[in-house]
């Protein structure tokens, strides 16, 4: 038996991890070296300082001294040592936050992962009990509880159950929504598959996915423990028999220190309370760029880019678009040099093809032509040069933001990616179009908008009564008819159509084609179709450019590629097509 | 040998037949392709096949190699699926290694036949250390294909197992999955809406349309003669750079 060829494919180069936890710690960063340090030093104090300050309930005969000398922080008002209070204290509120955390994160956890990867009744008891809790006013309820019970049992424990009970329902939400989503992921169904009992399912394959949302969670429960804890003591509700930062400032309160200036008594706690509030909410920051790694790029996005050195090419006679040397990097770690020197004539009516596979920048081009990448991508160098029907030649990585605004979707449209599903789901069809004749054409009465709009879906081939529908009312292919019409409505020069077809089923991929060409023909505009579907550019286009790692390996007319593939990559693409008519088990042995 | 017998399937979905009142055989060493648009109902016939969705009526019989009835428990032993999308189903938490011991385990197989398995997918044996992000499209979902060949499985649903992965790999995968079904006389399920590649890879065709099976038959003689009128649509709506090109000229 033959072995297959090794593999051509390329894996994404990753630095290797042996460690699996890896990826779930949060990249260091200022802002969780901050936290850390901050909260670190806060209970390594709570810990160690009641260790070494001595008792914090003798009493001396000298009140209120202020900080200096024996006394550090100074003295309360029946002379007890304010630094030796604060290290006590600080270990009680920790000890509640702590309590509270696990518990609520416990809660959420049952409540939220269980009852929604469970589904039908128990979600719906569950999922009920946790909105309930979610509406009923935290505070006042714990005011109540807390009121109940009598002095002398308010111990911590009973404390940190009250504030648990009040506290894990809007966790319980978050982590609801997240397991609903991992619930329906594939690789849930194929450990379904292979055999695997539920809660193995939910220990195995759910729970480390949410990991960081239980952290984020945990941290959260923590701080809300800590304040609630302070707020309650302060009411005179707190424990009884403990000390933490809230009775320190609920005897503050009582013994006067404002009045009497004694500001060394209540801001220390106050500030400890403060600091850690803080402390926790930016190691959460931190967390939450695990969970939605787009955060992370937040500190480069700033930058704006173009930075180019712009020779305007001298044009092909009729052209519309030309792209002279064109080179586009990410500008990460390791930079990725997504475009390499890419050099592209558009004419005029002409359906210009572009084809690769995944990753190979396709359609980061068709975003830097539109001047629509965002940083980290950058473009180091080539020029993009459009040149309009009136014999003007527009250097368009050279506009001006706003030159860029008049410029994008009046001379150059775009048709994105998955674009039908971009339509805005709770507006009707006749709104999303008018708003782009809004943006545009601000002067354009009302009656000629609803004209131009009935027209462009006449155009496309949708009946002009759609106009009122919601999108969920239309079909995929008709959606995509839309959004077609909607780069149509301001009769550009130049399409761009990323996949526009990849989502749609063979039969209505066939019309659509139809319709793209039929437009080509009537309206004369110019197209850019972007796909990794070869043998439909070869059908559809008049010159076709095939890209490889950023590159344009070969660049001819369609009938010339197909005819006489030059480049050995062309012909791998080609080859890995079956023909429905070719022979039969040519492919297989 | 094992031979899985799909019998009158339906299944309603709030009053929407999605599969209706479906019947084929799958038999060990022969690939039968169920071919159809999204929303025919194919999916849902592989889900339950799988055992993910339940049947609203119909019945799906298992017969192992001595002719005796599969028993329930044994079922997930002998059937097995394999997902579209090799980004989604694997879990991004745990190594290769993770995701082939635990179905070994769970059919009373031992772990060290992990190296073993990933050989059967042609790939290194260091790989089981890896995670899903380190490797490409291709590379997932032979580890998906090994996933699925670890309980022992005779019985393959292979739903639109290439359409999410880069052109020039599909034919890799499908032909690995070709090999080890003729190595191991599999019986395989190939779902698709590629005809090319149904008549390519399949021995039998079932052209599935609003939940029904339009047209059966020998994929040779379904998909390049098709009788009913929504495979011939099917078959003209494909890319045909040959059309354009040479009308008219020699083949």
């Amino acid at each position: 038996m033959t072995n297959l060829s090794p593999l051509t494919e390329v894996a994404p180069e990753v630095p290797r991890s042996r460690n699996r936890w890896r990826g779930l710690l949060p990249r260091w960063s200022p802002k969780l070296g901050t936290g850390l340090g901050l909260a670190g030093a806060i209970v390594l104090f709570g810990l160690i300082g009641p260790l070494v300050t001595g008792d914090p309930a003798t009493i001396r005969d000298f009140g209120l001294t202020p900080p200096g000398g024996e006394h550090l922080l100074g003295t309360t008002v029946t002379g007890q040592d304010i630094l030796a209070q604060l290290a006590h204290a600080t270990r009680g509120s920790l000890q509640i936050g702590l309590l509270v955390g696990i518990m609520a994160t416990v809660l959420s956890g049952v409540f939220g992962i269980v009852g929604a990867y469970a589904g039908g009744v128990v979600d719906e008891i569950f999922s009920l009990f946790s909105n309930v809790m979610l509406v009923i006013p935290g505070l006042p309820l714990v005011i109540v509880i807390a009121g109940f019970v009598p002095p002398d049992q308010r111990g911590t424990g009973t404390i940190s159950l009250v504030l648990a009970i009040t506290g894990w329902a809007a966790a319980a939400r978050v982590l609801r929504a997240q397991t609903l989503s991992l619930r329906n992921r594939d690789y849930v169904a194929a450990a379904r598959v292979s055999g695997e009992k539920t809660w193995r399912v939910i220990c195995v394959e759910i729970l480390p996915n949410l990991l960081p949302i239980l952290a984020s969670q945990f941290v959260f429960a923590v701080v809300l423990a800590i304040l609630s804890e302070a707020g309650l003591s302060f009411l005179g509700l707190g424990a009884a028999n403990s000390s933490t930062l809230g009775t320190m400032l609920y005897y503050a309160q009582n013994g006067f220190a404002l009045q009497r200036d004694a500001w060394w008594w209540f801001v220390p706690p106050g500030l400890i309370i403060a600091l850690f509030g803080g402390a926790l909410a930016l190691i959460n920051f931190s967390i939450d760029e695990i969970i939605n790694p787009k955060l992370r790029d937040r500190a480069r996005r700033a930058r704006d880019v173009v930075a180019v050195e712009t020779d305007t090419a001298a044009a092909e006679q009729d052209a519309v678009l030309t792209v002279k040397n064109l080179n586009v990097v990410y500008q990460a770690d390791t930079p990725v040099h997504a475009v390499k020197d890419v050099s592209l004539t558009l004419r005029r009516g002409e359906i210009l093809g572009l084809a690769g596979e995944s990753g190979c920048g396709k359609t980061t081009l068709a975003y830097a032509i539109n001047r629509l990448h965002r940083p980290p991508a950058e473009v180091t160098s080539g020029s993009v040069t459009f040149h309009d029907r009136d014999g003007e030649d527009v250097d368009v990585l050279a506009l001006a933001p706003e030159e860029l605004r008049a410029f994008r979707w009046v001379k150059l449209s775009m048709v994105f990616q998955g674009a039908m599903n971009a339509l805005n789901p709770v507006t009707p069809i006749r709104a999303q179009l008018q708003d782009v004749l809004r943006t545009h054409r601000p002067g354009m009465p009302a009656s000629d908008r609803e004209k131009r709009c009935a027209e462009v879906l006449r155009l496309v081939g949708v009946d002009p009564a759609r106009l009122g529908s919601f999108p969920h009312e239309l079909s995929g292919g008709m959606r995509q008819r839309v959004m077609i019409a909607m780069a149509l409505l301001l009769d550009p020069q130049v399409m761009i159509m990323d996949e526009p077809t990849t989502a749609l089923d063979v039969l209505v991929q066939r019309e659509i084609l139809n319709e793209i060409k039929r437009l080509r023909d009537e309206l004369s505009f110019a197209v850019v179709f972007i796909t990794h579907d070869l043998p439909l550019l070869l059908e559809l286009s008049d010159r076709i450019a095939v890209m490889r790692d950023g590159e344009v390996v070969e660049y001819a007319d369609a009938e010339e590629m197909y005819l006489r593939p030059q480049h050995p990559y062309t012909r791998e693409l080609l080859a890995s097509f079956p023909g429905l008519n070719d022979d039969r088990g040519a492919l297989i042995r | 040998m094992t031979t899985l017998e799909v019998r009158n399937l339906s299944k309603t979905f709030h009053k929407l037949r999605a599969v209706d009142n479906v019947s084929f055989t799958l038999t060990p060493g022969r690939t039968v392709a169920l071919v159809g648009e999204s929303g025919s109902g194919k999916s849902t016939v592989a889900r339950m096949i799988a055992r993910l969705v339940r049947p609203t009526s119909g019945e799906i019989l298992l017969t192992s190699s001595d002719g005796e009835p599969v028993p329930r428990k044994a079922y997930r032993d002998h059937v097995q699926m394999i997902f579209q999308d090799p980004f989604a189903s694997l879990n991004p938490f745990h190594t290769v290694e993770h995701h082939l011991v635990r179905p070994l385990r769970l059919h009373g197989r031992s772990r060290a036949e992990v190296p073993h398995l990933l050989e059967r997918v042609s790939l290194p044996p260091d790989f089981a250390h890896r995670r899903p992000h380190e490797l490409s499209g291709g590379q997932r979902q032979r580890v998906a294909i090994a996933r699925a060949l670890a309980p022992g499985a005779k019985v393959i649903i292979a739903d639109e197992p290439v359409s999410m992965l880069d052109v020039s790999i599909r034919l890799g995968v499908l032909k690995l999955l070709a090999r080890l079904q003729r190595e191991e006389n599999l019986a395989v399920l190939y779902i698709t809406h590629d005809l090319a590649t149904a008549r390519h890879f399949s021995d039998e065709v079932l052209v599935m349309h609003r939940g029904r099976i339009v047209e059966h038959g020998p994929s040779d003689e379904v998909l390049t003669r098709p009788e009913a009128p929504y495979t011939r649509q099917l078959a003209a709506a494909a890319p045909d750079p040959d059309a354009r090109f040479r009308q008219g000229g020699q083949p």
